[in-house]
């Protein structure tokens, strides 16, 4: 019996050693060591045995039981550690085949960068502002001392919704700043982006709808230099590196002086399409508000003292902006509603 | 820049300079050019000998040395070439105007390697005798530009920038910033008449206040004849063609002083000279050979009753100098700005006279132009007579003025430390008087400033600051109280909205036209609806406002469509409604989310894979994120009956979800399918038919609701019970009912119910349906069994049976 018990343990542990796979395996073990496998079946047999043989039998075929066990255990953890390492296998890997994403969705590009400007001027405590853009004729040109018959309304193109040109869409986004003044009390700091309109044979670089970002700052002792030192600040955030800029003559009915602000082109140095090879871009139009704009906008309230007031105003444009930062070549995509252009920019 | 060297002393200065500082201190120089910058590549040459060309009678044939080794052959078909001449000469390889590229040529058999230019050919003038003939003394094979002193260059400023500057629409006005700027004299201009006959001048008169003031002089013993060249050359360069000389003088004095002004043939204004506002039906026939109906808002000069001219405008045709004219009637006046702007823009013509008239012109420099006209006139032509003194009338008044302006209230505006002796000089340098009085300055306002420019301190604090320099004003940090800005209730929704529609839903936003073509409007069948129009649209049909985002987005379904399965596009925006005009004439203004879902007809049957279905999914998903959620007495309801359905819906797959605002019943959200028909004219057929869904959500509406801000509900600490139910229902009976019936037969245990199947077909009753749902039971304080269960089964099924249906299956999960 013990040369049966040897030869079984010879012939187990080579098939132990043979086996190829976790299946294989636990089908072995339950032919060795089941129930009714060839260890069991042996052990049972002991009381058939003849009475010397049944002590050393039994415990051969024991330690034979924890030999295969511990055989077996072995062999899985090996098999095991194969199959892990079989799932490290990089062969076949390709990590440049498309994988599944979620749907495109994102913000229109002048969203995107309204956003960032809203952001820069509400962390220096500007109050954002929306206005109509259906708007009467009064606070588009009237108190924003552009009356009926001055010779600027020409200049802008305006689309009219009457005959008796009493409600106009808006050129600018400067009516908001009359309606700023109507509200708020002094001291006061606000932005108002918005859409604007003007009557305008479309072309790449020229539309009818287009966005503004107006400025407002009324209190006491404002300066020139207030203003530059603010529209330098809202550069240097939004191109994150100082840029040489100036500040020369322009006209706006409603600020006195007016000013032209602008920036040295960060896109070149000696002349581009961006800056028509100037070197400058004109980035926007400021000046110190009119005196006589303080006077229509705060008529009527008794708590303001508008002798004591100065202020400046400023306005950009938007688009022109999100073109520089993207490249964009043609203003009209902007207003298009073109997805294969939509989906250029996520965010 | 020779122009403005006539007014001011330019020596030093260069074109580059001129153009940096006039645009820092004046007005933006949009552009700086070479005049007739071709003329450096052109050459003199002298022609040694001139032939007949063999074959053919009206060529010569030259021999022109341009001063190279080798003369050069040409053949030159002018008949005033000659030898011994000196000519201006293109050479094989130069440009001429037109994009003309000189070739070697064989002309006739003869070989020809250059052209002999005439002045025209180099557009320099209208000469047509033949080619340019040059002085002698010149060096051969120098540039012509070099040799005769053509070297100028042209300032280009943009009218727009000049707007508010009468005085600067002339060269001496520039002529005395640049004077000032760089502080130099302005050269005197000689404003004196020469000496005027004894005659009676043509009476004048004057009938309304439009015109200001008038002056009339008479000019004899004039000759039309071309102008001399330097003339010539000053009017191209600012791109004016010369005609002739009376022409071009009148031009000149224009374009030189800003004053507009006219030359009558005295003949044709014999009767004397009426201002006065036309009639209803009156007509002219202006210097352009057109007919044009003038009206009582008008202004014409007329001789006797007859209209001569649209003042400020243009002149009459009749009464225009002809080639023969000798005696002339001078018109300098002064016109109403807004008259003359009206009437311009009445007719449709706008002149450089009526652009200057309409900028209000200094009446003071009315006899000041006459004389520049009379005295550069009489330097081309010495014989000239004036028989009578001008008669110069009007009720004008000098517009000079004196401002007073405190000294700290500039500096404090401006932040700079100037003097007050400092700011007096930078004014007095352009031609401001001023006293010191205190710290006041006592400024008096020359009349071309004082029309309309400088009339308050501030202006002045302009000129000041200007001339100082705004580049070189330091920046100061803005310091004001620290207080969170207000934020916008409207602007905050906004942001919310698109994010999670862009983020969430992955919607792409849209930012489309506030107008919509009647083209589109009438595809959706909605162009009756009542729109705000513009009067004057950039395109016929092109007008109206829109009073929703909506039909926006559907037009744009198609061309997306093209490119994309499946569109997914949102807008939030404003919209108008005339219906709703303040008493101040201000249309009412609705602010909107419009949505479009649009995707290929899908084979999925289930119940809510329809575009429609899915985007009532990201609504809801959008106003449960917003803090709206669609159990809390907010129902969705099929429209239909008495409703009014939007022209681009279809009216059997329209639903609204409806919140009361100030005891009214308001739409907050109202979705659709797209109309089949309106489907079918957005062209959406073939392989671009689609399954189309739109939303518009009013921002208005959920600003007006009471805020649900998410709420906890702590987690249970006992496992659910997962049950599926399927109750066969009548068609009538609305999910959202049935599924209030289950809810209430749990008794408090449903924890969640999700509708996963809905089934219409065999096996079931005629007129019923199947609505399977799972659901999860729990209890707050154990773990559910199945006497529980049981229990909530029988109280499903008798809700069923209550429904008119019943329970068809059930089976508990897991
Ligand atoms: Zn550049």
């Amino acid at each position: 019996m013990l040369e049966r018990l040897e030869s079984l343990r010879q012939d187990a542990l080579a098939r132990v050693a043979e086996a190829t796979d976790a299946e294989a395996l636990r089908v072995l073990e339950k032919e060795l060591l089941g129930k009714e496998g060839v260890i069991s079946e042996i052990l049972a047999a002991i009381p058939t045995l003849p009475q010397e043989e049944r002590r050393d039998t039994g415990r051969g075929a024991n330690a034979l039981k924890g030999e295969l066990l511990e055989a077996i255990g072995s062999k899985r953890a090996l098999l095991d550690e194969a199959l892990v390492e079989a799932l490290r296998d990089g062969g076949g890997f390709d990590p440049t085949l498309p994988p599944a994403t979620p749907a495109r969705g994102g913000l229109h590009p002048i969203t995107q960068v309204r956003r960032e400007v809203e952001a820069i001027f509400t962390s220096m405590g500007y109050e954002v502002l929306d206005g109509p853009e259906v708007e009467l004729d009064y606070y588009n040109f009237q108190a924003l001392n552009v009356p009926v018959d001055h010779p600027s309304r020409e200049l802008q193109d305006t689309f009219y919704c009457d005959d008796s040109h009493t409600v106009v869409m808006r050129t600018q986004t400067s009516p908001v700043q009359i309606r700023a003044m109507e509200r708020l009390k002094p001291p006061f700091r606000v932005i108002a982006p918005g859409r604007v309109f003007r009557n305008e044979e479309q072309d790449a670089t020229h539309e009818h709808t287009f966005h503004q970002v107006e400025g407002l700052v009324v209190g006491e002792d404002i300066q020139v230099g207030h203003l530059t030192w603010t529209l330098r600040r809202l550069l240097n955030e939004l191109f994150e590196r100082e840029l040489e800029v100036r500040l020369r003559p322009g006209y706006f009915p409603f600020v006195e002086p007016g000013f032209e602000f602008d920036v040295r082109c960060p896109f070149c140095e000696d002349g581009c399409r961006v800056c028509s090879q100037t070197t400058w871009i004109e980035f926007c139009g400021c000046g110190m508000v009119q005196p006589c704009v303080l006077e229509a906008g705060f008529s009527g309230r008794e708590d303001v003292d508008v002798s004591k007031l100065t202020g400046f105003a400023f306005g950009f444009g938007l688009d022109r902006l999100v073109m520089m930062r993207f490249g964009i070549d043609d203003i009209r995509n902007l207003m298009g509603g073109d997805l294969r252009f939509l989906e250029q920019f996520p965010c | 820049m020779k122009w403005l060297a006539r007014h001011v002393d330019l020596e030093g200065i260069t074109p580059e300079d001129l153009a940096r500082e006039i645009t820092l201190r004046t007005a933006e120089v949009e552009g700086l050019e070479r005049f007739a910058a071709h003329l450096d590549d052109v050459v003199v040459g002298h022609v040694q000998s001139r032939e007949q060309h063999p074959d053919a009678d009206k060529l010569s044939v030259c021999t022109v040395d341009v001063g190279g080794e080798e003369p050069l052959q040409i053949v030159c078909g002018a008949p005033n070439v000659d030898a011994g001449q000196n000519v201006a000469v293109a050479q094989v390889g130069t440009r001429l105007p037109g994009d003309f590229k000189i070739k070697k040529a064989k002309i006739r058999g003869v070989e020809s390697r250059g052209m002999i230019c005439s002045v025209r050919e180099l557009e320099l003038g209208e000469d047509h005798d033949g080619i340019w003939v040059l002085p002698e003394d010149l060096q051969r094979g120098a540039s012509v530009s070099e040799a005769m002193d053509l070297v100028d260059w042209v300032i280009e400023i943009d009218n727009k920038s000049l707007t508010h500057r009468p005085d600067l629409w002339g060269h001496r006005g520039i002529a005395a910033e640049v004077a000032a700027i760089f502080g130099r004299e302005l050269r005197e201009l000689d404003t004196s008449l020469p000496e005027t006959g004894e005659e009676p001048g043509l009476p004048v008169e004057i009938s309304d206040l439009a015109c200001g003031r008038y002056l009339a002089l008479a000019i004899d013993d004039v000759r039309v004849e071309p102008s001399p060249e330097w003339l010539q050359r000053l009017l191209l360069a600012v791109g004016q063609r010369p005609l002739d000389l009376l022409v071009d003088i009148s031009n000149f004095v224009m374009l030189d002083l800003g004053q507009p002004n006219h030359l009558f043939d005295r003949a044709q204004v014999s009767a004397g000279i009426k201002v006065r506002m036309g009639a209803d039906g009156e007509t002219i026939t202006t210097l352009d050979e057109e007919e044009r109906k003038v009206g009582i808002e008008d202004l014409l000069i007329c001789s006797g009753d007859t209209p001569v001219a649209l003042a400020g405008v243009m002149g009459g045709e009749g009464s225009k100098v002809a080639p023969e004219t000798t005696s002339l009637l001078l018109e300098v006046a002064s016109f109403d700005a807004t008259t003359v702007r009206r009437t311009a823009s009445r007719v449709g013509l706008r002149t450089d006279s009526s652009a200057r008239f309409e900028k209000s012109l200094d009446p003071c420099m009315v006899p000041d132009a006459a004389a520049h006209l009379v005295r550069t006139l009489q330097s081309i032509q010495p014989d000239l007579k004036l028989p009578s003194a001008p008669v110069d009338v009007g009720a004008w008044e000098d517009p000079s003025k004196l401002v007073s302006l405190e000294g700290e209230f500039a500096r404090s505006l401006l932040g700079v430390e100037l003097s007050d002796e400092e700011m007096a000089e930078s004014l007095r340098s352009l031609r401001f008087g001023v006293e010191l009085d205190g710290g006041v300055l006592r400024v008096s306002v020359p009349s071309y400033r004082a029309t309309k420019d400088v009339g308050e301190p501030v202006d002045l604090v302009e000129e000041i600051g200007r001339m100082h320099g705004y580049f070189q004003i330091p920046g100061k940090r803005l310091i004001a109280e620290v207080s969170p800005p207000a934020r916008d209730p409207r602007q905050v929704l906004t942001a919310r909205i698109q994010d999670r529609l862009s983020g969430g839903a992955r919607f792409s936003e849209a930012l489309c036209y506030s107008f919509q073509s009647d083209e589109l409007l009438e595809r959706l069948g909605i162009a009756d609806e009542p729109r705000v129009r513009v009067v004057n649209p950039v395109a016929e049909g092109e007008a109206s406002v829109r009073r929703s985002v909506v039909p926006s987005l559907l037009g744009r379904v198609e061309i997306n469509r093209r490119n994309r399965d499946e569109v997914r596009l949102f807008e939030v925006g404003k919209g108008y409604l005339p219906e709703l005009t303040d008493e101040r004439g201000q249309p009412g203004e609705i602010h909107e989310a419009g949505l479009v879902l649009a995707s290929p007809r899908s084979k999925d049957a289930a119940f809510n894979a329809s575009a429609r279905a899915r985007l009532q999914g990201v609504i809801e998903d959008l106003l449960r994120s917003l803090g709206v959620s669609i159990e809390a007495g907010l129902r969705w309801r099929a429209l239909g009956g008495e409703d009014l359905v939007p022209g681009w819906a279809n009216p059997g797959r329209a639903q609204v979800l409806e919140v009361s605002v100030d005891d009214e019943c308001v739409a907050l959200c109202l979705l659709a399918e797209l109309d089949p028909g309106c489907a079918r004219s957005l062209g959406l057929v073939d392989e671009l038919a689609s399954d189309v869904a739109a939303a518009g959500l009013s921002l208005d509406a959920l600003l007006s609701m009471p805020k649900a801000p998410a709420s906890y509900r702590p987690l249970p600490k006992f496992p659910g019970a997962k049950v599926d139910v399927a109750l066969s229902l009548p068609v009538e009976v609305a999910c959202a009912d049935a599924e209030l019936e289950l809810e209430r037969s749990g008794k408090g245990l449903v924890a969640s119910m999700e509708l996963f199947d809905v089934y219409e077909g065999p096996n079931l009753p005629e007129g019923q349906r199947s609505l399977a749902w799972h659901l999860v039971l729990e209890a707050k304080d154990r773990t559910l069994d199945e006497g529980d269960l049981k229990k909530f089964l029988g109280r499903v099924e008798r809700a069923a049976e209550r429904l008119g249906g019943a329970l068809r299956r059930e089976s508990t999960v897991g």
